[in-house]
């Protein structure tokens, strides 16, 4: 078992890092390697999936959200986007499959569904950018999913364990250190790039409006895969985090700790309590009443109809 | 809570599971403990009773862990698109559905109990859903466990008494199966016993029913891997 980035970086030594991350996961998990990047190539065609239907844009759940990926996808096509292509290509995608999640539609939680976005976000903005091999986006998600686990050994990947930092955050790590990897980064690089990624979200709270992944959580996540690729692009620079990983995976561990309660998740601070936020959230309590009623309207009138056939 | 160790995840566990979004924790998570609490009774259920402890009360409906929570119950797997229909096809099955909020303890925020009663039997399941899909079920038909439903497992209710641990893995190690892990507690020394053995691969029906055979074994359940 790898149990920390120290441990990682001189295992990883001039190797590949995902064939050192698919030996570890095949001994420690039984899983064969070439199931595991079967795996991960179906869940990369289920990321591709999402992001074309996702551009399409369509009213979440909570209706709170919708049209983000639509309105930037628009824009992009009409050539009125004035950021690089890779970067706006990153916004969007993490947007389509955020809208995606939002609407209950079949996403990949990486590391969770309400991070979702973050990862398929830079990788499949960059894999279309750079014309990298599409295998190569799937060996990078090794390498994302084995960052993030050695990061699982001491934090709870959830918002309510710690904070967003534990997911949004989590996620722009993981996928720093996939970007650098697809680069042609090494070993090093991705460990520095998922380090500067991190240590730069660390606090982030989490405080969904009315408890819903939709806001701040859709929007989140496209700019926080932009943030992930800054992080990539500096540890290639070979600019290098003074904190080392392990010690900002601790600190985001005691920063979760001390988050207050109302800050993670529970929607009971942060922009779950603003005007606007307890606006939404009492509306939406007040549907779901409402809903629950029309439900039990609904059992009741199935009953007595039954009754009344059975006489 | 959980320590260093328990918290080994593999890479498709961090990179996954497919679901049907909004949320890891409160739609895949919960949609799994539903399944195994499906899969636990073994038949179809025609009521199911969510007891949520309190955090998980305040935010399960925004984040559709009642469709999940539901739709794993009557067995739907987490990426299965019916889940955002599954309160609708459990009532067309005539599934009794209940929720309720009570305090389960210290325990992980995202924890239920569930309550699921088929024709003919009936079995209570206490877990946690701790984040991008992983669940842990640290009690089963009342005995402690630390079930994870990431590989194969047996489960054993039996009537404790000496030898029996080493009957059962002798079987297991005959058909040529390696013990992954084995947790066992018991109600009282001499009294009703629990065993989960999990193993790296598939039981086939003829060793289940070797182990079913075995003297003093109440009743014997192997579940796959919840998806
Ligand atoms: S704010 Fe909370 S719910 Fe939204 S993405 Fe972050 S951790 Fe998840």
């Amino acid at each position: 078992m790898i149990e920390s980035f120290k441990q990682l970086e001189e295992l990883g030594r001039d190797r590949d890092l995902a064939d050192v991350f698919l030996e570890t996961d095949e001994q420690e998990h039984g899983i064969a390697k070439a199931d595991i990047l079967l795996a991960l190539t179906r869940r990369r065609a289920v990321m591709r999936d999402c992001v074309e239907r996702g551009k399409g844009g369509g009213l979440s759940m909570g209706k709170l959200v919708g049209d983000e990926a639509k309105k930037l996808n628009e824009a992009f096509l009409a050539g009125k986007t004035f950021l690089d292509p890779l970067t706006v290509k990153a916004e969007l995608y993490a947007l389509s499959v955020m809208g995606e999640n939002s609407r209950m539609g079949v996403i990949v939680a990486a590391p969770t569904a309400g991070a979702g976005g973050v990862v398929p976000g830079m990788l499949l903005a960059l894999e279309e950018e750079r014309n990298i091999d599409p295998e190569k986006t799937v060996r990078a998600l090794v390498v994302a999913g084995g960052i993030g686990s050695i990061i699982a050994l001491s934090a709870n990947i959830s918002g309510a364990a710690g904070g967003c930092q534990n997911e949004v955050g989590v996620a722009s790590s993981m996928g720093a250190a996939a970007v650098a990897y697809m680069m042609d980064g090494s070993t090093r690089q991705s460990i520095q790039a998922a380090a500067l990624a991190l240590k730069n979200t660390l606090g982030l709270v989490c405080d969904p409006v009315g408890g819903l992944v939709e806001v701040p959580c859709v929007k989140r996540n496209a700019l926080f895969a932009v943030h992930g690729l800054t992080a990539a692009q500096l540890a290639l620079a070979g600019v290098e985090s003074v904190i080392p990983m392990d010690e900002v995976v601790e600190a985001m561990v005691r920063i979760g700790r001390a988050l207050p309660r109302g800050l993670k998740e529970t929607a009971e601070g942060g922009l779950a309590t603003t005007a606007t936020g307890c606006a939404i959230g009492s509306r939406l309590k007040d549907e779901a009443n409402q809903r629950r009623a029309d439900r039990a309207a609904e059992r009741e009138r199935l009953a007595q109809e039954r009754k009344a056939s059975t006489h | 809570m959980a320590t260093r160790h328990d918290r080994k995840v593999s890479i498709l566990d961090v990179m996954g599971p497919v679901m049907v979004g909004p949320s890891s924790s409160h739609t895949a998570g919960t949609a799994r403990l539903g399944r195994v609490a499906r899969e636990i009774l073994d038949e179809d259920p025609v009521e199911v009773r969510f007891i949520l402890h309190p955090p998980l009360a305040a935010t399960y409906r925004g984040h559709g862990s009642d469709f999940a929570l539901v739709g794993g119950s009557i067995g739907l797997n987490v990426d299965d698109p019916r889940i955002p229909e599954a309160i609708r096809i459990a009532e067309q099955m005539g599934v009794e559905i209940v929720f309720t909020e009570e305090d389960l303890g210290d325990v992980h925020p995202n924890t239920v109990r569930i309550e699921i009663r088929g024709k003919s039997r009936e079995a209570e399941i206490t877990g946690s859903s701790i984040g991008g899909g992983v669940i842990e079920v640290f009690n089963l038909n009342g005995f402690q466990t630390r079930f994870k439903g990431d590989s194969p497992t047996l489960l054993l209710f039996y009537r404790d008494r000496p030898g029996m641990i080493s009957e059962v893995t002798r079987i297991i190690a005959e058909e040529g199966i390696n013990i992954a892990s084995l947790y066992c507690s018991r109600k009282q020394r001499g009294k009703d016993a629990f065993m989960q053995i999990d193993v790296d691969s598939p039981l086939g029906h003829e060793a289940l029913a070797r182990i079913c055979a075995v003297g003093d074994v109440a009743e014997a359940k192997y579940l796959d891997r919840i998806p």
